[in-house]
């Protein structure tokens, strides 16, 4: 591919980026803006917003390429990531808004009473994010490999370079216009090239899809464990994953909160059949790329390799572009709650400590990246998944629906479903892709059952601890605004 | 505007600010939903909810396994074609969101529809 189209891609993007976040620094001036943008974003921006930030490289790259490799295997995961974002409308969207509560750990503590279970879930919070910034940063080393030839850490810096500009200049406010912008940029990133390359293929009377059939890596089928456990992953990860939930708080109330989730419902189904199609067209017409280990730069390559000279070029550097969006906008979202968690925690919750904790955010995971190799991207986001559905998830949903939850029972539950999934991943990693066993590299099914059966168990044993303002709470928590005292 | 002093039964030290004329009617209002009254209201509105939420859920999943199980246990389905296209990929690839949007759909509508009856019972305008 010609280097120049990879450079000028993320050059324009990062550029956009940035004036975003400087018309963003114009507008937001106190710590409410900061934090959660004023809670008056509208529900068609928040779910752009949303469905920019939660589109990450494991969507735009890793999906696709998953599907190069392993086939109908692989739409599951598409399924999960928009499965998800049902179960969190269902269980957590209104509720969540209600609490009032900035942050995850804000949220436990009001619903808990309890100092040690906000910085249990603080902890937890911080680990998750940087566990997703990671594959973040792996894609970005990815795409500058593959499309400028460039040494692999120049992408990596860059995008933490370009994401600490935005956060510390403009903060939430501006953040929601960079996300909502990006994901429309993502979304048209991946419909033009396989358009444009499903019309030419049309016109040349090639069939569509002759033999998708074909399995090109020879890999068994997955079974029924690993479709379950995939499953529960993404369905009861998503409700935990902290950039996504700190986007609820910007809703004006508990009804537009639901209303937003269904938009991004909408917005995550027509995306989803874009790698769908990246995937079953590379499997008929690129199955080589698989074979050289290069799935998951298939998004990148295909239009390349399919159309060739300057249109060719053209639809590759949209493509670059859109995964880099991909990756700057999911790992600006993740910075944006990571810092709110530690600066309220550690700084003082001022805008200068926030700056600071948004450069701690930033800087860690980007050491953590450049130590480690990149795996399949798909994957190694669907584990950070299972991380937050056996530690968060069980929180918020006891915490929400149950009166007899108690902050003893929740940290008992964290610890445990931390220690099993971190455990498990740890194991993963040490034992290399091929010596895992299932029950390992998709440890979701058995530690998400683990952690609600401690949170249940602990908390049945210490029934004294269930805070004295529960009834107070779960009534705010579950009645709907009135709608002139909205802000108490 | 003067202090004025709560009285109503809090179990949270009320905040050091001088209440406005809306949050001393938000404070009416919790008292009422915090009498016993009220929380029978509360109460059933929870459970109204929560059991809405699960038979969706239930729904959505079990629609779900339908899938997997045609899937899995259906011969022929990966020869047979749409437009082109492998049956097998246009269920799984593009069939479930369908289902997804009305399931969300569904539930938007009927939460709402309880939290107006709630209103509706507590005297709210």
């Amino acid at each position: 591919m010609n280097p120049v189209v990879g450079i000028a891609a993320f050059v324009a993007v990062s550029l956009a980026t940035a004036a975003f976040g400087f018309y963003g620094l114009r507008i937001s001036r106190t710590t409410g803006d900061f934090y959660v943008a004023s809670r008056t974003v509208r529900p068609w921006w928040n779910a752009s917003a949303i469905g920019g930030e939660y589109l990450s490289a494991a969507s735009f790259l890793g999906v696709a390429g998953l599907i190069l490799l392993s086939g109908t295997d692989a739409l599951w995961f598409p399924v999960g990531y928009t499965a998800g974002y049902l179960m969190l409308l269902l269980f957590v969207a209104a509720p969540l808004r209600r609490s009032g509560a900035y942050t995850i750990p804000d949220f436990t503590e009001a619903r808990l009473d309890s100092r040690a279970a906000r910085r249990v879930t603080s902890l937890v919070v911080v680990m998750v994010g940087w566990l997703y910034i990671v594959p973040q940063l792996h894609g970005a080393a990815l795409a500058i490999r593959i499309t400028t030839g460039l040494p692999a850490w120049v992408g990596q810096v860059a995008v933490v370079a370009v994401v600490c500009f935005t956060v510390i200049a403009g903060g939430m406010r501006s953040i929601t216009f960079v996300q909502a912008f990006q994901y429309w940029l993502k979304l048209t990133a991946l419909a033009v090239p396989i358009l444009f390359i499903l019309f030419m293929l049309a016109s040349n009377g090639t069939p569509a899809a002759a033999d998708a059939a074909v399995n090109p890596t020879g890999a068994p089928a997955a079974g029924p464990y690993q479709t379950i456990s995939l499953l529960v992953a993404l369905l009861f990860g998503t409700l935990g994953l902290p950039h996504v939930l700190v986007r609820f708080y910007t809703n004006p109330d508990g009804q537009s909160a639901r209303r937003t989730t269904l938009i991004v419902l909408g917005l995550l189904s027509v995306f989803y059949l874009l790698p769908t199609a990246y995937g079953l067209t590379g499997r008929t017409f690129a199955p080589g790329l698989a074979q050289s280990g290069q799935a998951d730069a298939l998004v990148l390559l295909l239009p390349g390799r399919m159309v060739g000279g300057m249109a060719g070029d053209l639809l590759s550097a949209l493509v670059v572009a859109g995964a880099f969006a991909a990756f700057l906008s999911t790992t600006s979202g993740l910075v944006v709650s990571l810092a709110g968690v530690i600066s309220q925690d550690l700084l003082g919750g001022s805008v200068r400590g926030f700056r600071w904790a948004a450069l701690i955010s930033a800087l860690v995971p980007l050491g953590i990246a450049s130590m480690t190799d990149s795996l399949a991207l798909a994957g190694s986001v669907g584990l950070v998944f299972a991380f937050t559905a056996s530690t968060i998830c069980p929180v918020l949903l006891l915490g929400i629906w149950w009166r007899g939850l108690t902050d003893a029972g929740a940290i008992a539950g964290m610890v445990t479903g931390g220690v099993l999934c971190g455990g498990a991943m740890v194991a993963g990693s040490v034992l290399g892709a091929a010596g895992t066993p299932s029950w390992l590299a998709l440890p979701a099914a058995w530690t998400v059952p683990a952690a609600f059966a401690v949170m249940v168990l602990v908390s049945r044993a210490t029934r004294d601890r269930v805070p004295r303002t529960i009834t107070r709470l779960m009534t705010r928590l579950h009645t709907p605004e009135r709608p002139l005292a909205t802000e108490r | 505007m003067t202090r004025v002093r709560v009285t109503a039964p809090r179990s949270m030290a009320p905040r050091g600010t001088a209440l406005t004329a809306a949050r001393s009617a938000a404070a009416s209002r919790e008292a009422a939903e915090e009498s016993d009254a009220g929380q029978v209201f509360v109460r059933s509105l929870i459970r109204s909810q929560l059991r809405l939420a699960l038979v969706v859920a239930g729904g959505f999943l079990l629609i779900l396994v339908a899938f997997a199980l045609v899937l899995g246990l259906v011969p022929g389905l990966a020869e047979s074609t749409i437009a082109g296209l492998p049956f097998n990929w246009v269920l799984l690839g593009a069939g479930i969101y369908p289902v997804t949007g009305l399931s969300a759909w569904l539930y938007i509508r009927t939460a709402a529809r309880n939290e107006a009856r709630y209103r509706d019972l507590v005297g709210d305008k």
